[in-house]
């Protein structure tokens, strides 16, 4: 009864999340031997008599991305906001906006109400490793700032806890199998010596 | 079933639980980390990192390029890892930063004072553990990256096995339900699922 239990919630569980996985793995090979071709600078649109909050010489994080927020469906863009940089010297407002598929940059003159904002359009493999780190370690205290993001953080976190799940519950399905034990077990073994000793290695 | 469609149904059986069990600890290890990148905040309070900063007499470094001076002067320093250079040297400078998961160190060597000053890291446990996620000595967005240390191209490759591995095993697994005919129905359900979920973010609509 168990087995027949875990051995369908494997399958439906593994067809749900297989997009996820073959996204996360095949965008591996570009992250770990991919080159970004820098070509040249898109062109940049103006947008003028913006309404643009105040306050961005004082406020930081979360709050700042709020206030930031709110200029982008005045410029036409929508993404996660990856971080802001106030120069108080020219009272400029520098933030970069990404999806995948497209990244751009806003900078808000904020004494003009006027913003010049770049788009760069992702290659199919780039947006792929894109979606692979978002929303990654990086400026904790913004990151979610877009529905997008928050969504997209849901349904990795929900790979992970199924990816757990699907290989605990193989582990069991395959230890039942008992003509299969003894190869498994060499396999289980040599896995877990080349796991070990490349750590070993690295660490020493 | 003929006897090769047979085989074929055996042998993908086989290779699905066999890669497996072989990517087990990896696997564990990349989710594991996954879910620490993706939520900093719930483990920020356990990482240690310890710093400690020191000044060492060094030999005029030996080698015609930078990297082989380098690398002449981390073995001088008993340093080990992957090297990465400030865009640009200050004059008689070899400047140089060397990361590994369990630790980093700042090195800046004046030729001229034939002297070392190393910012060294040690990294706490947990957050070495992590660092195995993305230890990969080149970054994409980065074009003059690239690796130049045998242990992160094993660890590249072993990253790239599990990631092959699980291509074909999804890839399996489709086959191998589509052999059974009374799950089709939930079973293309819950891919549809997870294909439009997927894809509204692939497609940049989300």
């Amino acid at each position: 009864m168990v087995y027949r239990w875990l051995r369908d919630l494997h399958l439906y569980f593994g067809l749900f999340i297989s997009p996820f996985v073959l996204l996360f793995a095949a965008s591996v090979f570009y992250l770990n031997h991919g080159k970004l071709t820098q070509g040249t600078p898109p062109p940049a649109d103006i947008y003028r008599n913006l309404q643009l909050p105040d306050g961005f010489d004082r406020v930081k994080g979360r709050e700042a991305a709020e206030r930031a927020k709110t200029i982008l469906p005045q410029v036409g863009v929508s993404g996660e906001i990856g971080f802001l940089r106030y120069i108080a010297s020219d009272r400029h407002l520098i933030f970069p906006v990404s999806k995948a598929g497209l990244e751009s940059t806003i900078d808000v003159d904020l004494d003009a109400r006027s913003a010049m904002v770049t788009r760069r359009h992702m290659g199919v493999w780039e947006s792929l490793s894109y979606l692979h780190k978002i929303p990654g370690p990086h400026n904790p205290a913004i990151r979610g700032n877009w529905v997008g993001t928050r969504m997209w953080r849901w349904f990795a976190d929900a790979t992970i806890y199924l990816l757990l799940f699907i290989s605990t519950s193989g582990v069991y399905l395959w230890w039942a199998l008992k003509a299969e034990r003894a190869a498994g077990l060499l396999l289980l073994f040599a896995g877990a010596a080349t796991f070990s000793g490349l750590v070993y290695v690295i660490v020493r | 079933m003929s006897s090769s469609a047979k085989a074929l149904e055996v042998w993908n059986r086989r290779v699905h639980y066999y890669l497996g069990l072989y990517f087990l600890f990896f696997l564990w290890l990349f989710a594991a980390t996954g879910l620490m990148l993706n939520h900093q905040q719930w483990f920020r309070d356990l990482y240690q990192r310890v710093e400690r900063s020191y000044q060492l007499p060094i030999a005029t470094p030996a080698g015609d390029t930078v990297r082989a001076q380098t690398r002449d002067l981390m073995d001088q320093l008993n340093l080990k890892g992957e090297i990465d250079w400030p865009a640009s040297q200050p004059v008689w400078h070899i400047d140089f930063n060397v990361s590994r998961p369990n630790g980093a160190a700042q090195v800046r060597v004046d030729l001229n004072a034939k002297q070392a000053y190393v910012r060294e890291f040690e990294n706490g446990r947990l957050h070495a553990f992590q660092i195995f996620h993305t230890f990969s000595g080149s970054r994409f967005n980065q074009p003059a990256s690239q690796r130049d240390w045998i242990v992160t191209s094993l660890w590249v490759w072993a990253m790239d096995a599990l990631a092959a591995g699980l291509i074909v095993m999804v890839l399996g697994s489709y086959y191998m339900w589509w052999q059974l005919k009374k799950k089709h129905a939930l079973g293309f359900a819950m891919l549809a699922a997870g294909v439009v979920g997927c894809g509204v973010f692939v497609a940049g609509l989300l």
